[in-house]
């Protein structure tokens, strides 16, 4: 591909799937409430204007991260941590809410990348000047070392796009034995070639995540490289006691010049885990001494919700951007009465999706699900191709199960986490309309997902959420809908057991489409077939609600890391108040 | 006394061998699947075989059982090559979870839970004995009833209430602390103290309680006894019966339960330390339930057992210089 086609296919890109983005997170257009200030839940704008250099950043957390290894790191707000303070990544996300928010930049690269073969090879440059944290410099060897090091059988958990797209890594088990992907070809220190099996248009977007970003080989610690990753980013991690806390301090050999998206405000981050929800919403709320310096990482509680819209300073210092995941009900497609798809559309009118929003915190953290794909996948427009009311239509639910040889409903089972009891609850109850019993079954978060996961005995119902992870349909549709990813056992996304070959067939026709506005056109009209057949029904579009101190700038959600503060450029109004 | 040592350190043993294969079964029969939940999202089962045979977990249980008790007396090379992980004596397995292994973990969190447990023993030691013993000298007058009508509520008041209200009173409310935050007693023993007041009250308040009923019951029989009598006939001074004669047996009982509930907190209060974020190992444990860090839930449970244990075993020693008629 020519350097003008590639140019092209970037607008493109950006174009159809980042302006769409803008009608999702610019405001207050989800019919969450509003406040005279203009802030309230679906506000997503910044918190506290510009920050001042310097002071300490405290993160109050109920837990500690999963992992930070580059080559793991695949929970999206770690992710956001990670690439914002203390790695790059070849390309990154603007730093900025709502649709500017979601357009990539080049970070470690001087360019979101060159294609050519028809967008089966990809070439990257990287900037120069570029530094670790001891000064040394950052090569193209060691962001193919990182890549090389996420196929290790020990080093889990991490984004799988390299396995998915490389080409030849049948049987690599990274680069411990000493062997090395010929898919990557790293000329000069400054140069990296991708061969891909198949055209991805989006590869820029790829780049993006921890898998891309530098990790040098004599750094290499295995499993332990968790615990103290060597830093590209403005920060380097100066303690880490797992589960207790993290402090960061500035990695002096960051050059700012070489980064157009993170500031890096505070001299200091300290990231205090293992605290109750709902006291780090009062501590927030309070923002007493080091408090008003602080922001939360776990999802204000609902508990909490109404002490802060009642008060309007406050009310200021909170965030609600959308998650951009998608809540389903899935339905178990392998068996009676769910493999009738004239039994699954008629769930899509029996669900009363308002009482899922209330008993998961009402409208200020919700919004009702027309579709699997999120807005910021089909261009911020709702899809709804169904029409459904949000509180059902429990007659047409009966008409389509009479039609299904069903007149008098049916019994079924549902599982649930815990935490979820209530919404299962709901859930029992709006299907109830139309002659649907269910009996919940409540297991423990620990092991709800090995038990929905495990295809023989997997419930007939099930909740589970998912979120993309770059701005397209490929991050989406495929992990929940093809029906190749079915395991027996530790079955991840695919939970309806849904195995479709017009949908299956399709996948892989939009997957070797090399132009992306076809391919995000192809993805959302996929999302309506899908939606026909019914292997799960939406529930939910939900927002994160997050507390900032009265002392914090900067801050707000970032949609690509399901509304998390961005951490590029998060800081203090007054660094001299901030204590520790 | 050497035989009965011997006998117990047997015991002790058995009961601890017996624990852990209990919990090795209970792993076994669930439906959890470690390898699959390190795998990640979307993990091939070609990746998931891999995941598995690094982990061990591709070996038959019962092998899989004799290598951690190998482990745990002589450590053990885990993993495969060339991703081996060296966990050294006492090798209590590996929390992948964590990236560490699990005796690095605990002995990291026991001082935490030490600092807890200690703190609340004493402070409910000297509340509940003191309410004890003064209700039992001042039996059936206005302060015993007033004291035990206090104890037997203060008991029925679960550790979770109890801490939840003193969060909501002492701090929000009345601002006299601040959220608790634990500081290591060597880095500042000022603040150390201070953040732990509240968790050592939630916790004293409850055990106190039954304590104070506890030393009453067994101060009032103690006090009844004829070498009492005796004592007091001899013209021995009042406190000296009550204290080296009355004491000394009424308190046999009170040292048992002493020693359970000691060694039970030096395993981790997993209510208190979750609700006030105390990083010890009670919520060591209560992380790794959530996370399902199976090593980690099978370390804190020999833990917790061995605890129990051993301290039963000391108490049991401390009997025979408590109680002179004791003998082994």
């Amino acid at each position: 591909m020519t350097k003008r086609m590639h140019v092209a296919l970037a607008a493109s890109l950006a174009t159809s799937l980042v302006l769409g983005l803008g009608a999702c997170s610019t405001g207050n257009d989800s019919g969450g409430e509003t406040s005279d200030d203009g802030r309230g839940p679906g506000a997503t704008g910044v918190i506290g204007g510009t920050p001042k250099k310097g002071g300490t950043l405290t993160v109050l957390s109920n837990q500690d991260f999963s992992h930070l290894d580059p080559a793991r790191n695949w929970v999206m707000p770690n992710m956001d941590f990670g690439v914002r303070l203390l790695y790059r990544t070849l390309t990154t996300f603007k730093a900025a809410p709502g649709a500017e928010g979601s357009e990539i930049v080049p970070d470690l690269a001087t360019d979101l990348g060159r294609p050519s073969e028809g967008g089966k090879v990809w070439t990257f440059t990287l900037k120069k000047g570029l530094k670790y944290e001891d000064g040394s410099p950052v090569k193209a060897q060691d962001i193919k070392y990182n890549v090389e090091r996420s196929f290790s059988p020990d080093l889990t958990g991490g984004p799988d796009y390299a396995q998915q797209y490389l080409a030849d890594t049948e049987g690599y088990q990274g680069p411990l034995k000493g062997k090395h992907l010929k898919s990557i070809e790293v000329p000069d220190d400054h140069t990296l070639v991708f061969h891909l099996k198949r055209p991805v248009a989006e590869f820029s977007y790829t780049v993006t995540l921890p898998t891309f970003s530098p990790v040098p080989e004599s750094r290499e610690k295995g499993v332990q490289y968790d615990l103290r990753p060597f830093s590209s980013g403005p920060y380097k991690i100066a303690r880490y006691d797992r589960g207790k806390q993290m402090v960061l301090v500035r990695n002096k050999h960051w050059d700012p010049d070489t980064d157009s998206v993170r500031k890096a405000y505070p001299d200091k981050i300290v990231v205090k885990m293992g605290f109750k929800g709902g006291q780090i919403d009062d501590r927030i709320i309070a923002s007493q001494g080091a408090d008003a310096s602080a922001v939360e990482w776990a999802d204000m509680q609902p508990a909490s919700v109404s002490k802060v819209l009642s008060n309007k300073e406050t009310k200021k210092r909170l965030t609600a951007e959308l998650t951009g995941c998608t809540d389903m009900l899935h339905l178990n497609t392998s068996r009676a009465p769910f493999d009738d798809p004239k039994v699954r559309e008629a769930m899509q009118y029996a669900v009363d999706k308002d009482g899922q929003m209330t008993a998961n915190g009402g409208p200020a953290l919700n919004e009702v699900a027309t579709a699997y794909l999120p807005p910021s996948l089909t261009g911020g427009n709702k899809s709804d191709v169904l029409r459904v009311e949000p509180g059902g239509d429990p007659a047409k639910a009966k008409k389509l199960l009479a039609e299904a040889g069903k007149p008098k409903g049916f019994k079924t089972t549902l599982t649930v986490s815990t935490g979820d009891k209530s919404r299962a609850e709901a859930l029992q109850e709006s299907l109830s309309r139309s002659g649907i019993e269910v009996k919940i079954q409540a297991v423990d978060p620990s092991v709800y997902y090995d038990t929905i996961g495990d295809t023989k005995n997997a419930p007939d119902m099930a909740i589970s959420g998912w979120c993309p992870d770059y701005p397209s349909g490929s991050t989406f549709l495929p992990f929940i809908f093809d029906g190749r990813t079915i395991k027996e056992k530790g079955n991840q996304g695919n939970y309806a057991q849904f195995r479709d070959e017009e949908v299956m067939k399709r996948m892989d026709e939009i997957a070797d489409m090399s132009d992306p506005t076809k391919a995000n056109k192809a993805w959302i009209e996929l999302d309506a077939q899908i939606m026909a057949k019914s292997p799960s029904v939406p529930l939910l579009w939900e927002r994160k609600p997050l507390l900032a101190g009265s002392n914090i700038a900067g801050a707000f959600g970032h949609p690509m890391w399901t509304g998390q503060f961005d951490y590029a450029v998060i800081g203090l109004k007054n660094p001299d108040k901030s204590q520790g | 006394m050497i035989t009965y040592l011997a006998r117990r350190l047997a015991g002790v043993t058995g009961v601890l061998l017996a624990i852990c294969a209990i919990t090795f079964t209970i792993f076994y029969l669930l439906p959890a699947d470690p390898a699959a939940a390190a795998c990640g999202k979307t993990c091939s089962p070609e990746r998931l075989a891999e995941v598995r045979h690094f982990m061990g977990l591709d070996q038959p249980v019962w092998r899989q059982f004799a290598d951690y008790l190998v482990g745990i007396f002589a450590g053990r090379e885990l993993g495969t090559e060339p991703h081996t992980l060296s966990c050294g004596f006492p090798c209590l397995g590996y929390s992948y979870e964590n990236s560490l292994p699990v005796w690095e973990l605990l002995t990291d969190r026991l001082p935490v839970s030490a600092s807890l447990a200690f703190g609340a023993a004493l402070m409910w030691l000297v509340l509940g004995l003191g309410a004890g013993i003064t209700a039992a000298l001042r039996k059936g007058t206005m302060t015993d009833r007033t004291l035990m009508i206090g104890a037997v509520a203060t008991a029925s008041l679960p550790v979770y209430f109890t801490a939840v209200m003193l969060l909501y009173g002492v701090v929000r409310v009345a601002g006299l602390l601040p959220y608790p935050e634990y500081v290591p007693l060597t880095a500042d023993p000022a603040a150390w103290a201070t953040n732990l007041i509240l968790p050592w009250t939630a916790l004293a308040v409850l055990y106190a309680a039954m304590y104070a009923r506890q030393s009453r019951s067994s101060m009032i029989e103690a006090m009844a006894q004829p070498y009492i009598r005796t004592a007091r006939a001899k013209g021995m001074p009042e406190p000296t019966v009550v204290v080296k004669h009355g004491l000394r047996s009424g308190l046999t009982p009170v040292l048992t339960i002493f020693g359970m509930d000691l060694g039970g907190l030096l395993a981790g209060a997993v209510i208190t330390e979750s609700i006030f974020g105390i990083p010890g190992v009670g919520r060591l444990f209560f992380d790794a339930l959530q996370r399902s860090d199976q090593p980690v839930i099978l370390g804190v449970t020999l833990l917790a057992a061995f605890f129990i244990v051993a301290a039963n075993l000391i108490v049991d020693i401390l009997y025979a210089f408590i109680d002179p008629r004791v003998r082994y």
